[in-house]
């Protein structure tokens, strides 16, 4: 039936069999990766297993010396196969890290790794190893994959002098190589590379470099210790305002970072440079760029300076709504907001932007008692709908609900009184109906007591277990007109 | 009589040829992006080998992110959807579940799972959508928002989940999907490390059948025992391992799956939100932002990576493939002819030259082309115009090409991730691999071919899955 003599069957068949042999060879190598990936895993679980208590010894600070000799038995590829768990872990404690930083160098893995960044060039000088393995020895395929885990392995050791060797490695060919070459010096910190690194940065800005992505090196910077930011001043005051953002933006990340280490961090003036502070004070609010003024509110409320408010206050009323929205919201980051701004804190509820409105109020709750009293306040006395039901949705979503009930409840007095008949008399909000249904019974039936009588509408029914109390109730209700809806 | 043999003679020649056309580009293109696709993958597995995820991970400067969860009449999988979304690791997360006004106790069960109350929140529409009817939120799970709406259909309440979201970028997840734990990250990973604006990110969807869950997680991976569903296995590896991947590498990704997928907001809402008319709102906004980027000189970067992983139920009835499969051809007919100004543009570039293209005629028409040659082709055996050796071999040409190109699906998984742990998984994965195309390709290509007749009858009916619920839940 098939001509076999036909040039066109002919050519079929040849395409047919070559097709046939390729999907065979697929089948067969993924039968021998699967057959040579089992056998790797054994082999790593089988080494692991053996050297694991060794390790674990000397990593606590232990003196083993017959560990470290039969470490030192091992291949490099061994070892690095041993200690590649700990290098792929982001925190090792800091002491372990000093021994383990000593065992690397104890075994020459510290010089060896610093060959491979130097790409076969001696680097032994900056090593105070005294390992031989030998770099040539790594075959070409995994060469790439090795100098990649050798400039992570120098980050994490936090290997300071290996600095020169990571910076020269951004200028490789390989963009991978060149993002773990800058994630390893911002963990190394090394104050000598700032520069350095800014002045990528600066040039991936200017479009001269596409090499590193903007991002990542901004991280990077950003990594370094807040007293590395007075270089920053230059960039500060660049005429390319992309220049002086992604500065800011740096600077910013820098405290904020530091913020988060210490619960009550204040950034004292002797931090900085004279310069820095008064150019923070006097520059970076006044901007032509209202993103850099937006960040200057942030770095601004971390400022220990007493000008530093009015310049927040200032920012408060910027003509651009993402200004006002951010320095609100950056005033909630400190913990105690500036006594003097409360009040312009609470002058944002009557902002012309829903989003800085909500982020004041949001502000207002996380500065503590005075700032919900503030925010009370305003609820009792203002007019403004709109804002009095945001003022609702977020006491809401905040939880605060809650506490304002079971307060209630227990008999006290005041705004925050105040403000739940104030509820209760717009017509109980839906999210009360969710937080009697939770609520101890006794306070339950205390809260419904006095709740009743100033409610004259209400949007939900109150949820099925407080039917009983509102019953009891309803001689009461019909007396003050209390709506059949609330009990139904 | 010799004029109507002439013409038939005619007819089947052009016929043929574009039977061959269809067979040798198709495959063409699909090798080259098998090739493309298994070096980039090898060399992306080996990058997450040494840089990790701790760098994203902690820092200070990755930008939050919102799951938007829409969902109509999940009642069966939204709470592990939810459950997987919450526990997903990412430094700064919210989930928005927009209840797409669900007749059954999906919303119902969203409020007893996870403890919600109604409250008075406000919905500040920036693109329009159907009405909202509630906002349920717990004070004590404050990264977790559901809203009710009135039914408006998926890309409504995508849109409502972009008006409420806050962050710069959202990430759309099926209800019936589950996150895998650090899936988000790693589908952050190319935008947050790009050096041009990334718009969107995808990442792969893998089959839910046969794995073990628990508490919204997959604890145990493994193959479905059901045959169906073993060759969707199959069918999605090679769709998203080199399909997909290979469409990134040339930078022509018209397909990102909507089921799991990261967006820049501001973009999005730029280019006009998630639109009504066609019934794959995901293609249909990838290529509305193609087209938004090309018309307005911006440069922006798709991005597609296969480690991210979240798993979904496949259909494992015919009715409910045949459902699935009507639907996506559909929409995929609808979204092409929708933007067909796209096709051969020169400001579109491999989109408009080289993509674009391909998806119409191997992937849209050629549904319809194949079809044909399954009914024309023993017509012109009957009528003696082609050799009937030569179309033996050509079509045993077929079929086995198809097996080699399924075998090389499995074959990257097999290098790369090696999902599937045990030894008999892989060689099951193989067999099926070889013979999904004999049998199971005709039978989607029957429902593609009726996708496209209904596309040819202007319909828009969007046809539901249903889902009954992760299997095996421990």
């Amino acid at each position: 039936m098939v001509n076999i003599a036909d040039p066109l069957t002919q050519w079929a068949f040849r395409i047919l069999v070559s097709v046939v042999m390729g999907t065979c060879l697929l089948i067969a190598v993924a039968f021998f990766r699967r057959w040579q990936q089992i056998r790797y895993v054994r082999y790593v679980h089988a080494l692991r297993r053996k050297y694991r208590p060794i390790l674990a010894k000397l990593l606590s600070g232990e003196q083993n010396p017959a560990g470290v000799e039969a470490l030192r038995e091992l291949t490099s590829a061994d070892l690095e196969i041993l200690l590649d768990p700990l290098f792929s872990k982001r925190k090792l404690p800091d002491r372990c890290l000093i021994f383990l930083q000593a065992l690397c160098a104890e075994l020459g893995l510290i010089e060896l790794w610093q060959k491979r960044l130097a790409n076969g060039h001696p680097a032994a000088s900056l090593s105070s190893g005294h390992g031989g393995h030998q770099v040539s020895s790594d075959r070409p395929t995994t060469r790439h994959m090795l100098r990649a885990k050798s400039i992570r392995n120098l980050g994490m050791l936090r290997h300071r002098p290996s600095w020169p060797l990571l910076v020269s490695t951004l200028d490789g060919r390989h963009a991978d190589l060149q993002l773990m070459a800058l994630r390893s010096l911002a963990a190394l910190s090394a104050p000598e590379s700032f520069p350095v690194l800014w002045e990528r940065l600066h040039a991936v800005v200017r479009g001269e470099s596409t090499s590193l992505p903007l991002r990542a090196l901004e991280v990077a910077i950003a990594s370094f210790d807040l007293t590395c930011a007075p270089a920053l001043f230059p960039a500060l005051r660049h005429p390319d305002h992309q220049i002086r953002l992604h500065a800011t933006e740096i600077l910013r990340t820098m405290i904020f970072r530091e913020a988060g280490r210490q619960p009550h961090f204040a950034l004292k003036p002797e931090l900085l440079t004279p310069q820095l502070v008064e150019m923070l004070l006097d520059e970076l609010p006044a901007d032509t760029s209202a993103e850099i003024r937006a960040r200057s509110a942030e770095v601004m409320v971390f400022l220990a300076d007493p000008r530093a408010p009015l310049v927040l206050r200032d920012l408060l009323l910027d003509h651009q709504w993402f200004v006002r929205l951010r320095t609100v919201r950056a005033l909630a980051r400190r913990q105690q907001a500036p006594a003097p701004l409360h009040l312009d804190i609470r002058e944002c509820l009557r902002d012309s932007h829903w989003r800085v409105r909500e982020a004041a109020i949001q502000t207002l709750i996380s500065i503590g008692q005075e700032g919900k009293r503030q925010l009370y306040e305003h609820f009792l006395t203002s007019s403004d709908g709109t804002t009095r039901r945001q003022i609702v949705e977020v006491i809401e979503r905040t939880g605060l609900m809650s506490d304002l009930v079971e307060d209630y409840g227990a008999g006290t007095t005041g705004v925050d009184a105040l403000i739940v008949e104030q509820l209760a008399s717009d017509g109980a909000p839906l999210g009360l109906s969710g937080v009697l249904r939770t609520l101890d019974p006794e306070i339950r039936r205390k809260f419904l007591d006095r709740y009743i009588p100033y409610a004259k509408s209400g949007k939900t029914p109150l949820p099925e277990g407080t039917r009983p109390e509102v019953e009891r109730a309803r001689d009461l209700q019909q007396a003050l007109e209390f709506p059949p809806s609330m009990a139904a | 009589m010799s004029h109507l043999r002439i013409f038939i003679d005619d007819g089947v020649t052009v016929f043929n040829l574009v039977v061959l056309s269809y067979f040798f580009l198709g495959n063409g293109i699909y090798t080259a992006l098998m090739l493309l696709s298994l070096r980039a993958t090898w060399v992306h597995m080996r990058q997450m080998t040494y840089q990790g995820l701790d760098a994203l991970r902690h820092s200070p400067l990755t930008p939050p992110v919102t799951i938007v969860i829409p969902a109509w009449n999940e009642q069966h999988v939204i709470v592990n959807s939810v459950r997987s979304a919450l526990r997903a690791d990412y430094p700064q997360l919210q989930v928005i579940v927009v209840d797409d006004g669900s007749t059954d106790m999906t919303l119902d069960r969203l409020v007893q799972s996870f403890g919600l109350v109604e409250f008075d929140g406000a919905y500040h529409p920036t693109v329009p959508t159907a009405p909202v009817r509630a906002h349920y939120i717990n004070p004590t799970i404050p990264n977790l928002l559901v809203v009710s709406k009135e039914r408006g259909g998926k890309p409504d309440a995508l849109n409502a989940g972009i008006n409420l979201c806050r962050s710069p970028y959202f990430c759309n997840l099926d209800a019936d999907c589950l996150l895998e734990h650090d899936a988000l990250l790693r589908l952050m990973d190319p935008v947050v490390n790009s050096t041009v604006e990334t718009v969107v990110s995808g990442g792969i969807v893998r089959i839910l059948n046969g794995c073990e869950t628990k508490g919204g997680r997959v604890v145990r991976v493994g193959l479905p025992g059901a045959w169906l569903e073993r060759f969707q296995v199959v069918e999605y590896l090679r769709s998203f391992l080199f399909g997909r991947t290979g469409w990134h590498l040339l930078g022509g990704t018209l397909i990102v799956s909507g089921a799991f997928a990261v967006f820049r907001r501001a973009t999005v809402i730029e280019a006009g939100g998630f639109c009504h008319d066609t019934v794959t709102e995901d293609m249909d906004l990838i290529v509305q932002l193609h087209q938004w980027a090309a018309d307005h000189n911006r440069k922006i970067r798709m991005s597609f990576t296969s480690d991210p992983v979240c798993w979904t139920e496949c259909p494992s009835t015919l009715t409910m493939l045949a459902n699935q499969r009507r639907r996506w051809q559909l929409g995929l007919c609808q979204t092409l002819w929708k933007h067909s100004e796209m096709l051969f543009g020169r400001k579109y570039g491999i989109v408009g030259w080289l993509s674009f293209p391909f998806h119409s005629y191997v992937e849209g028409l050629g549904a319809a082309v194949e079809f044909m040659g399954y009914l024309l082709i023993p017509l012109g055996i009957f009528l003696r115009m082609v050799p009937p050796g030569l179309l033996l071999v050509f079509i045993l040409l077929g079929f086995i090409y198809g097996g080699f190109l399924s075998v090389g699906a499995v074959f990257l998984e097999e290098l790369t991730y090696r999902r599937y742990p045990r030894f008999r998984e892989l060689l099951t994965l193989l067999v099926f691999a070889m013979f999904e195309n004999i049998g199971y390709r005709q039978l989607v290509l029957y429902f593609r071919f009726q996708g496209v007749l209904k596309f040819l009858a202007g319909s828009r009916r969007w046809e539901k899955v249903s889902h009954l619920g992760t299997p095996a839940e421990g």
